[in-house]
């Protein structure tokens, strides 16, 4: 048991930390997001170091890490809130691999893993970031994937201005034919992940604020009704942090443990990604309610990121499915005995 | 990243779920049976210690089998997952015996260390005050130097098991002038003396797991000072820090059964069809699978860096906080069978009351975090 990540994973963490800080400082996202465009620099340079093709396989052109390195790259971007478009194009490359025809992968994996072509993931019908401007967009829709192309969206100006968002209509484009719930679970983990660094940075804000801002003499941040608060983000960011890893490790080493642990990771963290900023605002007082601030570019991006393939109740009541599966398939469960039909977690196998 | 047992925590939790299926100790008790109920746990304290299972966290040299800390964790969580008790005498073993290896000395431990595994003699924990709970340095209990007897007055509160113990591990002011946190003495006093009187404190549950003590002139041989005179702060600190070691594994397994009889009873009435029901016991899924991952999160950062990470503090808190939640909504699903008096969930909805009490309240837990954790200014 060892929940914690390895020495090179920590490195990839600290270097994604240190790199989006001196190169996708807020100044810098308020530039692109007022301008309503990517910070294409940024892009070229995260494309150089590999990073939207870092859990595409090598024979696709990528690093062929896995879903935990990805989460924590998706992580760091979420803390920078970093105008570009990392998570489509890296959650389509995700889709198309784990779902795509040799054919589909040989097209556009080796493009999307080295940032020449980019992606976007969504639902039919619903806002897709990273869609408006994308070469490629994997769209959900009745249980199925396919794949569209450029022309087919239509660009939508949604309330988080550092992304392009855009609508497929359902039908749009031809189908990607593999496991679209396993491409699909692995998308939501990679969003979770970006909303557990989109609350930490709010939180992590918020603290550096309550500490600095003094009212009644005192600084904000020593009154229990603020600080009890920045508790309550702590509790709400590490809970979706330990969901979201535990997805991440999921997908790569137990994928039978997919369904619920990635349902549970984008449950969770969308709500402490619309709690925890929100909250960010709060504890900032005026100034938090003001464009001026920061802290609104994480909530407009935690309300979209929530949003993104369906939101807390959507994957609470995936969740609820999962749980009715495993009941007892006999009227009285007090009366029955384990038998070979019983699945593991079913109250008929011995008492767990 | 690995959250798979290794083949040692594997080996260990085989073992263990193979005893723990050989041996039962029965049917529990009454609940409002409270003798019979604790001669059942130390009966099941004495099986658990032939098979060398009552302190598996223990070094081997005091009876133990040196489990590490993740394998301390798996055997509260099999002992829930199996619905098998605690030992009885699981202060002693958790809090008390771990607080003698740091700071007894050889003559103490060789004389109490054995008869904790054993559950010969019981051990009780004397530190909450009527003016002292949160503020347990402001503890008023006094033991004044009487040749080489230390005679103690006060009174203590919240003491589970005093009734039966044998040992208290008490905290006293013994010296008045020192500033609040080092004029404490860490002691163990026998309970079975005239002077000190204990009277049972009904909960709103209507049982009575904790005591009153009443302390008037009870002596304590200077060889039972633990630690040191004036250094009783530290050695509680060691106490209350062990307090939930291995424990919040038992309590998250423990919430985790009670949700699956939630939802296995709200199946059986077809209440799973209702999907604001749904919703909600999905919710309280999400939130128990959060407190196991992070409590295994909690024990790889003290295995890897030796003290817990954020994630220490923040267990116990999300534990009561669900906990209160799902005995509440249980007892709502549920409707007037389950506000009977003498049904199961009735006394589980008054229990979860004492959660976010008990061991430390959700107040000061939010303090220590945003002290501690986030490093926020403390209120002057």
């Amino acid at each position: 048991m060892n929940f914690d990540f390895t020495e090179d994973q920590h490195e990839i963490k600290r270097t994604a930390r240190d790199l989006l800080a001196k190169r996708s400082t807020f100044e810098k996202v308020r530039e692109h997001a007022e301008a309503g465009t990517y910070d294409g620099g940024l892009w070229k340079e995260l494309a150089g170091l590999g990073w939207p093709g870092i859990a595409v396989a090598e024979e696709h052109g990528g690093q062929g890490l896995g879903v935990v390195e990805l989460a924590i790259l998706c992580e760091e971007l979420g803390y920078a809130c970093a105008a570009t478009p990392f998570l489509g194009t890296a959650t389509a490359a995700l889709a198309i691999e784990a779902a795509g025809s040799d054919d589909q992968k040989a097209a556009w994996l080796p493009k999307l893993a080295a940032g020449e072509a980019r992606g976007a993931l969504g639902l039919a019908g619903q806002l897709i970031p990273d869609a408006a401007g994308a070469d490629v967009v994997v769209v959900a829709e009745d249980g199925g994937l396919r794949l569209a192309g450029g022309g087919d969206v239509e660009a939508v100006d949604a309330i988080d201005p550092t992304r392009r968002h855009g609508k497929v209509a359902g039908g749009a484009g031809e189908p990607l034919g593999g496991d679209a719930a396993a491409a699909l679970d692995r998308a939501l983990v990679a969003v979770a992940a970006e909303l557990v660094g989109v609350s930490q940075r709010a939180l992590d804000m918020t603290v550096a604020y309550v500490k600095d801002r003094k009212q009644f003499e005192t600084p904000v941040g020593a009154y229990q009704a603020v600080s009890h608060r920045c508790a309550q983000m702590l509790l709400h960011t590490e809970g979706a942090r330990s969901a979201t890893y535990f997805g991440a490790w999921a997908a790569d080493a137990e994928p039978e443990r997919l369904p619920e642990a990635a349902a549970i990771a984008k449950a969770a963290a969308s709500e402490a990604g619309k709690e925890v900023t929100a909250s960010a605002i709060q504890a900032h007082g005026g100034i938090g309610f003001t464009w001026e601030a920061d802290v609104h570019w994480l909530y407009k991006r935690a309300q979209l990121d929530a949003q993104l393939l369906g939101g807390a109740r959507t994957h609470r009541a995936a969740v609820a499915r999962l749980l009715a599966g495993r009941l007892c398939p006999r009227p009285s469960w007090q009366e029955c005995a384990s038998t070979a039909s019983c699945s593991s977690r079913c109250c008929c196998s011995p008492r767990r | 990243m690995d959250l798979t047992f290794n083949e040692r925590e594997t080996a260990f939790r085989d073992e263990l779920r193979a005893w723990l299926a050989a041996n039962d100790p029965g049917p529990r008790p009454e609940d409002a049976d409270e003798d019979a109920t604790f001669e059942w746990m130390r009966s099941w304290q004495r099986t658990m210690a032939a098979d060398k299972w009552a302190g598996v966290h223990w070094p081997e040299e005091y009876g133990g089998r040196g489990a590490t800390i993740t394998e301390s964790a798996i055997f509260f969580e099999e002992l829930g997952r199996a619905r098998r008790p605690l030992p009885a005498n699981v202060l002693g073993i958790v809090m008390g015996g771990p607080t003698l290896m740091v700071w007894g000395t050889d003559e103490q431990k060789e004389r109490f260390l054995p008869h904790i595994l054993d559950a010969s003699e019981h051990w009780c924990q004397g530190f909450s005050e009527p003016e002292a709970g949160s503020d347990l340095a402001a503890l008023k209990t006094r033991a004044v130097k009487d040749g080489d007897d230390w005679v103690v007055t006060g009174q203590k509160v919240w003491t589970s098991g005093a009734q039966y113990a044998k040992w208290c591990m008490l905290v006293a002011r013994t010296d008045m002038d020192a500033p609040k946190h080092k004029g404490l003495t860490y002691f163990l006093m026998d309970m079975e003396q005239e002077g000190v009187q204990v009277r049972p404190l009904r909960q709103i549950t209507g049982s009575a797991e904790f005591n009153e003590l009443f302390l008037e002139g009870a002596r304590i041989p200077d060889a039972n000072v633990i630690g040191g005179v004036g250094n009783g702060w530290k050695v509680a600190l060691t106490t209350l820090m062990n307090e939930r070691s291995g424990l919040a594994f038992f309590l998250q397994v423990r919430l985790r059964q009670l949700l699956d009889d939630v939802i296995e009873e709200a199946a059986s009435r077809g209440l799973l069809d209702d999907p604001v029901v749904a919703d909600k016991l999905a919710d309280l899924h999400v939130k128990a699978e959060i407190l196991r991952l992070t409590a295994y999160r909690g024990l790889t950062a003290i295995e890897k860096y030796g003290q817990p990470g954020p994630e220490g503090s923040l267990t116990k808190w999300l534990w009561s906080d669900t906990n209160q939640q799902l005995t509440s909504f249980a007892a709502e699903l549920f409707g007037d069978w389950a506000y009977t008096a003498g049904n199961r969930w009735a006394y589980e909805l008054m229990r979860a009351r004492g959660n976010s009490i008990e061991g430390g309240t959700t107040e000061i837990l939010k303090n220590i975090i945003a002290e501690r954790v986030l490093g926020l200014p403390r209120l002057k």
